[in-house]
């Protein structure tokens, strides 16, 4: 397969990026796409073009939420359900031109090409998204007794991965969806619930703090979450939000 | 200036509880707006009218109504400017996953349905406050009492309208009658009743006002499942019930609106 590739150049930070074309041939359908970025890095290198292009990666099986690109329009690519590294080339057409572009939002600057720095995303987990505490050993699994579709429900929204797609989907560049799933995970069960309203509260005070945009009920987070975690994350945080207000009484 | 500070989830609730208030008002006014098609010379109607303009807590209420929309507004158009500002540089290739169109136009729907309202206004609103003019009445209890103490004034409005003693309103004065009546010492109202079947008998005055519907029912079915949303009832047990419960709401209230405007025009 050939494509003629749109990617975004960008030395650092301060500097001013711009799109270059580079065409790329004799590329397998079965080829990942981020193997394809680094058999152009190879041609990039070999024949003295250019700095290779620098994307984010590590794990390349969908689990560590390294990778992230804005492909065509759409984060991770035109498929549903998967990381930049989950998708192939047979998802696009030969010939097909596509434009490859970094996560846009004001907390996620460009560090180098498609590179963004997303620790404003460890910054809100460092404000709450944690137990304080002392657990002591691990204890038997059923020592807690714990509602079965809670725990489901609790899993699916500890799946975030924490990749930034919600975020650079949103029309707004709100951090929503993520900070939803970090609430949920925690509030839905026993040991997090104790801490809940402070919880929610050191985290959206942050999340606001850090320049997220807010929710207006678009949904493109849902559609792009490579973790398929749902809208109801986002209402249940509305919803400890709410409660906070009121609940956390302090003097 | 430093703005107040409100965290971004307190300004959607904000937002979202002024929403849903607005949204109750529409159903309450579309249900009134069914009065108008009673052939009854607008008794009903204008006797709600009546009840609407005069009771102290409905005139107090009107005052909430209205800040209630501008507050709506204002939060709204901040909501959007800061959301702006949380992305500086935009996207080349534009956003093609799969969202709601309705959030979308969102901003924009609800610009659109303040332009409407100031034609809205104009039409019936601004008569009331006695900014532009429009058609009026007087109770037939107070002309009679004028027959006496009046009677040039009392003549003046037997010639200007089909007087009946039988009837509870004199109405359809002009602006002209309107300032003579007031002279004589007369409380005049606006008629609302004549002053709806004479707008929507005009062709592009219905056009508009469908238009107007439309850009509500964008706004409105959008909004509907967004306070939900917004407010933390949204989950998995009953998110499709309030999505269905969403969109047969916006489809009677808009439909409500529009059966009276065409129901007028073609002769109902």
């Amino acid at each position: 397969m050939k494509f003629t590739l749109h990617i975004w150049r960008q030395e650092n930070a301060r500097a001013k990026g711009h799109f270059e074309t580079y065409p790329l041939e004799g590329i397998s359908p079965e080829c990942s796409f981020l193997e394809m970025l680094d058999i152009l890095n190879e041609q990039l290198i070999n024949d003295r073009i250019a700095h290779p292009v620098c994307f984010d990666n590590d794990c390349r099986e969908g689990i560590c939420g390294m990778c992230g690109l804005y492909i065509n329009g759409r984060p991770h690519g035109n498929d549903d359900g998967i990381t930049t590294c989950q998708l192939h080339m047979r998802k696009f057409h030969d010939g097909d031109d596509i434009w490859i572009e970094p996560w846009r939002a004001k907390p996620f600057p460009v560090i180098r090409d498609l590179v963004v720095d997303r620790s404003a995303f460890d910054k809100i987990i460092q404000a709450g998204g944690y137990i304080s505490t002392t657990t002591g050993g691990v204890p038997d699994a059923n020592t807690i007794p714990i509602p079965k579709h809670k725990a489901d429900m609790a899993m699916d929204a500890a799946s975030c991965i924490g990749c930034g797609a919600c975020v650079a989907a949103c029309k707004n560049a709100s951090a929503m969806l993520f900070v939803g799933a970090k609430v949920s995970h925690l509030a839905l069960l026993p040991q997090g619930k104790i801490e809940a309203a402070d919880r929610v509260h050191k985290m959206v005070c942050k999340m606001d703090e850090l320049g997220f945009g807010s929710c207006t009920n678009t949904y493109a987070c849902e559609a792009e979450c490579p973790k398929l975690i749902k809208r109801q994350n986002i209402s249940r945080l509305n919803r400890q939000w709410i409660g906070a207000l009121f609940g956390r009484d302090r003097k | 200036m430093n703005l107040p500070k409100i965290h971004s989830i307190s300004k959607k609730i904000l937002v979202g509880a002024l929403g849903a208030f607005l949204s109750f008002f529409l159903l309450f006014h579309a249900s009134a707006n069914l009065l108008i098609l009673r052939h009854d010379g607008g008794e009903w109607y204008n006797a709600f009218c009546h009840f609407m303009g005069t009771y102290i807590i409905v005139k107090v209420m009107e005052i909430g109504l209205l800040a209630a929309l501008l507050l709506h507004v204002v939060l709204a158009i901040w909501l959007a400017v800061t959301n702006k500002m949380a992305r500086p540089k935009g996207y080349h290739k534009p956003q093609r996953s799969k969202t709601h169109t309705g959030s979308k136009l969102q901003v924009w729907t609800g610009i659109l349905i303040f332009a409407c309202l100031i034609m809205h206004f104009t039409d019936f609103y601004f008569v009331k406050i006695g900014l532009v003019k429009g058609k009026y009445l007087v109770k037939t209890e107070d002309i009679v009492a004028l027959k006496v103490t009046q009677p040039d004034a009392f003549n003046y409005a037997e010639q200007q309208c089909e007087y009946s003693a039988k009837e509870n309103w004199l109405t359809n004065f002009d602006k002209e009658d309107k300032a003579v009546l007031e002279a004589a010492g007369l409380e005049v109202e606006p008629d609302f009743y004549h002053q709806a079947r004479e707008k929507f008998k005009i062709l592009h005055i219905v056009i508009a006002y469908l238009v107007f519907f439309t850009v509500v029912w964008f706004h409105l079915r959008h909004g509907f499942a967004a306070v939900f949303q917004t407010f933390g009832l949204y989950n998995y047990k009953y998110g499709k019930a309030i999505e269905v419960l969403g969109q047969i709401y916006t489809w009677v209230v808009c439909l409500m609106f529009a059966v009276v405007v065409i129901g007028v025009y073609f002769g109902l």
